[in-house]
């Protein structure tokens, strides 16, 4: 089955040239030039993946991010012009997995797109700890005691990948191979404020992490 | 002794016997106090006690010496205690003193209204004292000489009277000799309770001719010859008959008053005696002394008055200028709006005006570059965008016909193809201008954490291998430590080391390139060194100018913007680090990076050489041209030149470093 791409964006010729690229590749793109519509549609098309602009007229980027993100956890790619740290940090706050800045090239679009995809496949059944956390990688299910936690899938990812190998210190750049997929250098902010989301959600203080631990210098390992 | 006959100034007649009864004892002390006169000065009572006193003490030499150096013992002791004392609390004050003056010497240095009062104080009290002295001076000579001419007319008078009363005396028996002749002189103190004059009586010592031997010497009150100057006495007694004055002190009771003494000489019955007339100057002394007083409280309240006079002026004309200087400092620290009061016409006000007026016109202008470096960075921002969207289309589509080419005609293949290459050309040109113009707007921030250094040298590395091999020059990477974490913004420093080896690569000929690393307390440094065609010392000067080429007939086989390496020694420069260019030509070239370990830490030295070791060796030191460029640091021991200027490093991300390999 195709999978179904949203693609939220007001520039037409851009719309539709990403439309090309990701048909040329197999996948099922729907279009949003409005801010405003871009939950309507995303509810009614129920997509697999969503590429943001972050510019958009009506309803920014940003907002629209939130607004889906309350109600899915489906991933969301952001299109970005302006590179601006605050920018990005901002989108990547409100929600979104990832980002590709303008002007990208086609390829590097589909891979950002196929990574997002990627996961969700293929998971043994495999139960997890990290200091008072239970994660069943099966079941996509994260608890702390008898209280369950809700992660996107990419923080849960993220997570599982420290957990499997609570031993090892990960470096933001091996993170992002393992759980963005990148395979060059590519933003260490994504690490940053995705591992900040996650505390955000796991930690009992997270002033004070005791599961994602910072080293420092080097980047993150799991806690005991 | 004398006294308590002398007290009475009219002894009638009938007391004489009295006085005739205690005048022996007179005569038989005068001549022991008289005689060691001469050589004591004007010693007077303890003439007799002296005697005694010395034959007890060569008694009892042992024991007074003994004691005395008991008391020697005692008064060390005691001065020492004092001097310790005396330290101890100096030690103590010390500070506190040295506290004062210095905060004193620091209002001295800083306050113009301090230091005006002070210098009109003591100006002011200088020439309140010079006048006062000449003042007090002219009076008490005029009193002085007043009181001299009175006594020596007096004197002259009161002395011919005694003469003559000598003259016509019949000395017949002693009583009435000696009667006569204190009758005498009891006239010449005068009348009334108030004393006129003292007088001394004295015979003339060493006398040839036969004496009378029943008068020898006779004073007023308690006086003795001895308050009598000698040199008056030696003038009187050598001269014949003239008159001679001194002014001298004698006691009254228990204090000493000043007086001027006019001696004469008298002869009684063939003898000479010296007479001697005391004045008393002390109601002229009291004059003096109120009207000193009175100098003394004028000048102090003037000297204040003046003071405060001072104070009032200098405080109306330096208060205005302290505001201004407020005022400025206000300025200076961004308080644009800050104005001085103006208050009347005169040229303080003036001041005032026209400081308000370069206050209006610095903050317009102020407020109107802000405005502008807003509206750049507004710009840049939007021109970043605008652009970039339409950019992303053609980009993509671009490659979409570049994929395609092969099924495409020759001449459209290669239309594909070109298309293809000046699309990513034109997007990383449009990538490090805008990154340039970031710089420029003031709105770089960096965004630095701990990393390690040797891995991102690592990446960087593998990022540029492909292109290394299509050079064919190899890599080496030398380096001691295992790890060198640094607080940088990774991205930035990344870009940095790429874009130097990426120019080590398209200038190094093919030959190898050696990247070193090495860390000190302080700074790290990377120095990439390529051994190709390498630069003249001019060309090295311009190598971080924006555009420049080292040959502009070469062909740009890189494809380079020509703003790698301004934006390398921008990057350099947010970090607070050096990046320095060494160049040799034909030697090849040596970019030295330093970056301090942790933000905020200025670098001490730089822990490499940026003049590479090696070239010593193959360059004769004589044709070695040296030539270091400086971005952003001081420093290096060799001749240093700036590449880029101070800027701000200041807020705001990035561009996206897209020409990626």
């Amino acid at each position: 089955m195709k999978a179904r791409i949203l693609v939220v964006d007001d520039d037409e010729a851009l719309a539709e040239m990403i439309g090309i690229v990701l048909r040329n590749d197999g996948f099922e793109p729907v279009f949003c030039a409005d801010g405003g519509q871009a939950l309507e549609i995303f509810r009614s098309s129920k997509p697999d993946l969503v590429l943001l602009d972050l510019m958009l007229p009506g309803v920014d980027g940003i907002e629209v991010c939130r607004q889906i993100r309350g109600e899915s956890d489906v991933p969301i790619v952001m299109l970005t012009a302006k590179s601006d740290t605050s920018d990005v940090v901002r989108g990547l706050e409100s929600g979104a997995d990832d980002y590709v800045p303008k002007p990208f090239k086609p390829a590097e679009l589909v891979a950002r797109v196929r990574a997002r995809l990627r996961p969700g496949d293929q998971k043994a059944p495999e139960t997890l700890r990290i200091a008072d956390i239970t994660i069943d990688v099966a079941g996509h299910l994260v608890s702390r005691g008898s209280e369950r936690i809700s992660l996107t899938p990419l923080e849960f990812d993220l997570l599982v990948a420290l957990a499997r190998k609570p031993w090892q210190v990960f470096t933001r750049e091996l993170l992002l191979e393992q759980v963005w997929g990148y395979r060059h250098a590519a933003d260490t902010r994504l690490v940053n404020v995705h591992v900040q989301r996650l505390r955000s959600k796991i930690e009992r203080d997270p002033e004070a992490p005791e599961v994602v631990l910072t080293v420092r210098g080097v980047g993150y390992k799991a806690g005991s | 002794m004398v006294s308590a006959i002398k007290q009475v100034p009219e002894p009638s007649k009938g007391r004489s016997g009295e006085t005739d009864a205690q005048s022996p004892p007179v005569e038989r002390v005068a001549p022991s106090s008289t005689k060691p006169t001469p050589s004591l000065e004007t010693d007077r009572p303890p003439v007799p006690e002296h005697g005694p006193e010395h034959t007890d003490a060569l008694a009892n030499v042992p024991a007074l010496s003994f004691r005395a150096r008991l008391w020697g013992r005692r008064a060390q002791i005691v001065i020492l205690r004092v001097l310790r004392l005396v330290r101890t609390g100096l030690s103590r004050a010390l500070p506190g003193i040295r506290f004062l003056l210095r905060s004193l010497r620091r209002r001295w240095r800083r306050s113009l209204q301090l230091r005006t009062v002070l210098t009109t104080l003591l100006l002011s009290i200088s020439s309140f004292a010079v006048v006062g002295a000449y003042l007090s001076n002219q009076i008490a000579n005029n009193l002085f000489q007043e009181r001299l001419t009175q006594a020596e007319s007096e004197t002259l008078y009161n002395v011919k009277q005694v003469q003559e009363t000598f003259d016509g005396a019949q000395v017949t028996n002693q009583s009435s000799v000696i009667t006569l002749v204190y009758d005498t002189l009891n006239a010449v103190e005068g009348r009334g309770n108030v004393i006129q004059r003292r007088y001394v009586f004295e015979a003339k010592p060493e006398q040839t001719k036969p004496r009378n031997r029943w008068v020898e010497s006779r004073a007023s009150d308690q006086l003795t010859i001895n308050v009598i100057p000698p040199e008056l006495r030696r003038a009187v007694q050598e001269s014949g008959k003239e008159q001679f004055w001194a002014s001298m002190e004698f006691p009254v009771g228990t204090e000493d008053r000043p007086g001027i003494a006019v001696g004469n000489l008298v002869t009684f019955n063939g003898t000479a005696y010296e007479l001697y007339l005391i004045y008393d100057l002390n109601s002229a002394q009291m004059t003096l002394d109120e009207i000193q007083n009175v100098l003394w409280a004028g000048g102090a309240v003037l000297v204040l008055m003046i003071g405060a006079i001072a104070w009032y002026v200098t405080r109306n004309v330096v208060s205005p200028v302290s505001h201004a200087a407020l005022v400025s400092e206000k300025l200076a620290a961004g308080q644009l709006q800050e104005r001085m009061v103006v208050k009347g016409e005169d040229e303080v006000a003036r001041l005032g005006a026209s400081f308000n007026h370069m206050a209006a016109s610095l903050q317009e202008q102020i407020t109107q570059l802000a405005t502008l470096s807003q509206m750049q960075q507004r710009f840049v921002s939007d021109v970043s965008h605008e652009l970039r969207t339409p950019l992303t289309t053609v980009r993509m589509a671009a490659e979409v016909l570049y994929d395609a080419r092969h099924d495409f005609d020759p001449i459209n293949k290669r239309s594909a193809e070109l298309l293809y290459n000046q699309v990513e050309r034109f997007q990383s040109l449009l990538a490090d201008l805008l990154e340039i113009s970031r710089f420029d707007a003031g709105v770089a921030r960096l965004d630095a954490e701990p990393t390690d250094i040797l891995s991102l040298v690592t990446h960087v590395l593998d990022g540029v291998a492909p292109v290394a091999a299509e050079y064919g020059s190899e890599i080496v990477v030398i380096c001691r430590e295992k790890g060198i974490v640094v607080e940088m913004d990774a991205r930035r420093i990344d870009r940095i080391l790429r874009n130097l080896i990426l120019n080590a690569l398209e200038h190094g000929e093919g030959k190898p390139i050696h990247v070193s690393v090495a860390a000190n307390e302080s700074a790290v440094a990377i120095a990439v060194r390529d051994h190709g065609i390498g630069m003249t010392p001019t060309e090295a000067a311009r190598v971080f100018d924006r555009f420049w080429r080292a040959d502009p007939a070469r062909a740009r086989t890189t494809g380079g913007s020509g703003l790698g390496l301004s934006i390398a020694a921008e990057d350099t420069k947010l970090h607070d680090g050096w990046l320095q260019a060494w160049g040799n030509k034909g030697a090849g070239s040596n970019f030295r990076l330093t970056l301090p370990l942790r933000q905020g830490e200025a670098i001490v030295k730089s822990p490499l050489q940026l003049e590479p070791a090696d070239v010593g060796l193959s360059v004769r030191s004589g044709d070695r041209s040296t030539l270091v460029v400086n971005s952003g640091a001081p420093a290096s021991n060799t001749p240093a030149l700036e590449a880029a200027g101070q800027g701000v490093p200041e807020e705001s991300g990035r561009e996206e470093d897209t020409r990626d390999h």
